[in-house]
């Protein structure tokens, strides 16, 4: 592939889901029917502003679904991927993948 | 992809499907309880004489192990936030037919009971209330097969304590009177033992989850 292919490819990325944060709430949810907001939380290190303002990117991007309501008195928030984000998931590692295999060597990993 | 973000992504979406079991078709604990709660309804049903106190026993034993295992996934498995797996069509067809199979006999039954010449009695009104409750549970709690067996098992029997029988047991008098009965029964101590196994399993695995659920947090705030 020629240098500006290669360019043309990483532009193409989808930069909703480039962002790391954004990337990791669609690998969680791309692997469950529902996930409460905890679990992310857990697992992403993240603080609760932080992810709130990348899940109503997503939101409004399409590519997942918040369903917030009540537990007794506590707040309760869950998530689902939509039909749309798990295809700009799929889309998103195909492409990378893709550059990645480009990628010419570098140094470091000439040595491995 | 091999890069740290991508191993760290793969990661998470392993650990994500592994801890999703935990809400439908990984017991762990619950299936150990599940399994022991089989074994002694299997057991002190056959061999010991049904008297009121082993009756209420028997009924209470469905109930509490739905209300523990339901306990157990939210407040120890799933702690850290409810997340649902997703099953395959496969397993999601299986669990309809359960279900429909559960509602056909619950009808069946309702007109077997209903149809004879005798009044019925608290005893048939406790059994038909047990048999159609096993259809709601099966539907929202029991979907994978083995939750399905000794669920089933646990309610068939206390359904059946409540009309004042139990299943019999091989090798009593009780099997000897119906041996196909005693040996259509069998089955479910020896999936009791199964369902026992794989609990323990279940349990292992998701203590091995815990620890990797901490690994990936460090480094994800490291």
């Amino acid at each position: 592939m020629s240098a500006p292919s290669r360019i043309g490819e990483v532009m193409a990325l989808d930069r909703l889901v480039h962002e790391p944060a954004r990337l990791l709430i669609l690998a969680v949810l791309a692997n469950a029917k529902e996930v409460e907001f905890g679990f992310l939380e857990q697992v992403s290190g993240l603080s609760k502003g932080n992810l709130s303002s990348h899940m109503s990117k997503l939101e409004a991007g399409g590519l997942i679904e918040v369903k917030k309501s009540f537990r007794g008195k506590r707040p309760l928030t869950e998530l689902r991927i939509t039909t749309a984000g798990r295809k700009a998931l799929a889309d998103y590692r195909q492409r990378l993948a893709a550059v990645m295999q480009e990628l010419p060597d570098t140094p470091a990993t000439r040595k491995s | 992809m091999h890069d740290p973000m991508s191993s760290r992504l793969d990661e998470l979406e392993r650990l994500t499907r592994d801890y999703a079991r935990y809400s439908r078709s990984a017991g762990g604990l619950a299936s150990v309880l599940g399994g022991a709660f089989a074994l002694l309804a299997y057991l002190a049903g056959g061999l010991l004489p049904l008297t009121p106190a082993l009756r209420i026993v028997l009924v209470m034993l469905p109930l509490a192990w739905v209300l523990a295992r339901q306990w157990l996934m939210r407040r120890y498995y799933q702690r850290y936030g409810r997340v649902e797996e997703q099953a395959p069509l496969s397993v999601r067809v299986t669990h309809r037919l359960c279900v429909v199979t559960v509602v056909g006999v619950a009808i069946w039954v309702t007109y077997a009971v209903t149809s004879q010449p005798r009044p019925l009695n608290a005893g048939d009104y406790g059994y038909l209330a047990l048999v159609w409750l096993l259809a709601p549970v099966v539907w929202f709690w029991l979907r994978s097969p083995l939750d399905f067996i000794v669920g089933t098992f646990l309610f068939c029997q206390a359904a059946v304590t409540c009309a004042g029988f139990t299943y019999p047991v091989l090798g009593t008098s009780a099997a000897a009177a119906n041996p196909p009965m005693a040996l259509m029964t069998v089955m479910f101590p020896l999936v009791a033992v199964v369902f026992i196994v794989a609990g323990v399993v279940e349990h292992r695995h998701f203590l091995a989850l815990r620890e990797r659920m901490a690994r990936l947090r460090d480094g994800a705030t490291a």
